[in-house]
């Protein structure tokens, strides 16, 4: 498995994360190129099916990034975004997908490194779990 | 007048409450007020009873109150009960049941006196549960003799397979009945044990309280599963083979209508009639294929009576659990009900008795994923920004580990159309 390279579906918002995810390139940050950003208005966007059609379609891990609680520009989205997320790890976990599968992190407009390091941690332990266990003929 | 004011708001108050009673003895009260204030203190003693009796009412009234709600699906006039033979002569009509429980099957009479029509209108060639007809019949019959097969249950073995299969090639129109056959229902609920069939038949043939007393006393250490075929001097013995997958009725054939619920209630059933008797007798044409008969356009919280007040929960209960208060939503009562993730059409039959919706009637128009729509509705009734700021993840985490099974309780009925179809299996990085 060590040329398992993970495909990892990233959430960010708009207003935190994806601001975050453009530092860390502007700042030039080295990252693994195993994740692509969906760019969604906020973390609450994010509903549990598009996190399952995710992990349906092959994804190896999802991630959601959102505002630091208090920071959200709609003032509650990212508690909605905490709440739904951990309901849907109890499924996941329940379907027999490792729920590590799926992070939820905070991510500031102003912390491209914090995004780094929250990629990498999370190719990391992805690469660890090895390759989806949804097979290709299911999806 | 602030006397008055309290007078008037103390009116107001049964008032509210939706009691006939009450609202006479308030009339009562107004028109006495507006004449003399000694005659009005009178009354409102009277008031004071009416409020008494008003709480004391208050369950009657508002389940007498459920009865004015209206629903957009009232059960379809057949017209004639007994209209005799369409003038091109009866058409066939084939009733089956795949991986089900014969609930939708018994479901057909709900419709009352209605069925004579069914008689008078079709020949009915198969019907495991009720008619004689065999598959040999069917099978011997040309592509297209059948004008209309209903199918109820999921595809779950090679019989339910074959006998699905044939039924279309012979029949002009199929019918997937009932949640089973729409999204796989209960039996696909099955697909969530990891190994599949193989545990599913070990366990039921070897641990299960009457089959482990029974190996264990005839069959000591060599427990004995069904085969599916056995070669006995007469000839080879055969039985269904049981799939690892169970899948809905379109995931096998093609499906020309959908008849949603468990099992479909008879003004949706009536509905269907309806479109086929018209049909038969008049030649009015049918609804385009891939219809779902008998829903609403929108979920049926828009059919139940009960009124959400925006409560947040901390705990999530059973009906047997709580006195199910009458004419509040039983979200806001702690208890798990789908009907913001269910789309309308049943006339919301189990909230009105309080019980919470299963989500029979399948998910909304929008959605593919009934469960997912259920997380965001349950997520969002948990605290908020109320009496917690934060909410911190812990005490999330505990709130949700309440919910046993939530893949069951979120999909029973569609998991045959879930995203994710099957449990999945680590594999731990090897």
């Amino acid at each position: 498995m060590a040329d398992f390279e993970p495909r990892i579906v990233t959430f960010c918002c708009n207003w935190c994360s994806y601001a975050g995810a453009d530092g860390a390139g502007v700042a030039r940050l080295q990252m693994p190129t195993n994740f692509r950003i969906i760019r969604t208005m906020c973390s609450a966007r994010v509903d549990p099916e598009f996190i399952l059609r995710a992990f349906s379609k092959g994804a190896d891990g999802v991630m959601v990034l959102g505002c630091h609680p208090g920071d959200c520009h709609y003032i509650g989205g990212n508690y909605r975004a905490r709440r739904r997320i951990a309901l849907l790890r109890l499924v996941l976990e329940q379907y027999g997908f490792d729920p590590k599968r799926l992070k939820l992190e905070w991510v500031s407009a102003s912390e491209g490194e914090k995004f780094q390091k929250t990629v990498n941690e999370f190719v990391d332990t992805i690469k660890k779990l090895g390759p989806t266990p949804v097979k290709k003929e299911e999806n | 007048m602030s006397f008055l004011d309290k007078l008037f708001k103390k009116k107001e108050a049964p008032a509210a409450k939706v009691n006939e009673a009450a609202n006479k003895v308030a009339d009562g009260i107004g028109k006495a007020a507006n004449s003399t204030v000694k005659a009005a203190e009178n009354v409102a003693k009277a008031a004071d009873g009416a409020v008494k009796g008003a709480v004391d009412k208050v369950a009657t009234a508002i389940s007498s109150n459920d009865a004015k709600v209206t629903h957009t699906l009232e059960a379809a006039d057949l017209g004639d009960l007994l209209p005799g033979a369409p003038s091109g002569g009866k058409i066939n009509l084939a009733i089956y049941w795949a991986a089900a429980c014969g609930g939708c099957d018994v479901s057909i009479l709900d419709v009352n006196e209605r069925i004579l029509t069914v008689g008078d209108m079709a020949n009915i060639v198969m019907w495991p549960v009720a008619a004689d007809g065999k598959e040999k019949d069917i099978a011997a019959m040309n592509d297209g003799d059948i004008t209309v097969s209903i199918i109820s249950g999921a595809v779950r073995n090679s019989e339910n397979e074959h006998m699905v299969k044939l039924l279309r090639q012979k029949s002009k129109l199929v019918v997937a009945y009932g949640s089973c056959a729409c999204f796989g229902g209960s039996p696909a609920l099955a697909n969530l044990v990891a190994d599949g069939k193989d545990e599913i038949l070990n366990y039921v043939y070897t641990k299960t309280p009457t089959s482990a007393n029974f190996q264990e006393t005839y069959h000591k250490g060599n427990p004995v599963i069904p085969q599916t075929s056995y070669k006995a001097p007469e000839g080879e013995l055969t039985l269904p083979v049981l799939y690892d997958t169970v899948k809905t009725l379109d995931q096998v054939i093609d499906v020309d209508y959908y008849v949603p619920g468990c099992p479909p209630q008879q003004e949706t059933i009536s509905q269907m009639l309806k479109a086929v008797a018209d049909f038969a007798y008049k030649g009015v044409a049918l609804p385009p294929k891939g219809t779902t008969i008998g829903i609403t356009t929108k979920t049926l919280c828009d059919e139940c009576p009960r009124k959400k007040e925006n409560a947040r929960i901390t705990e999530f209960l059973d009906p047997y659990q709580v006195n199910v208060k009458d004419g509040v939503c039983l979200m806001d009562q702690g208890i798990l009900c789908l009907g913001a993730a269910t789309i309308g059409g049943c006339g919301a039959k189990c909230t009105k008795v309080g019980q919470p919706c299963r989500g029979c009637y399948g998910p909304t128009a929008e959605v593919q994923e009934q469960g997912a729509s259920m997380f965001t509705a349950v997520a969002s009734l948990l605290p908020i920004l109320d009496d917690d700021p934060i909410c911190d993840e812990e005490k999330i985490i505990k709130i949700v580990s309440e919910i046993k099974d939530p893949l069951g309780y979120f999909y029973a009925f569609t998991m045959g159309k879930a995203l994710i179809k099957k449990a999945v299996k680590e594999t731990g990085g090897q």
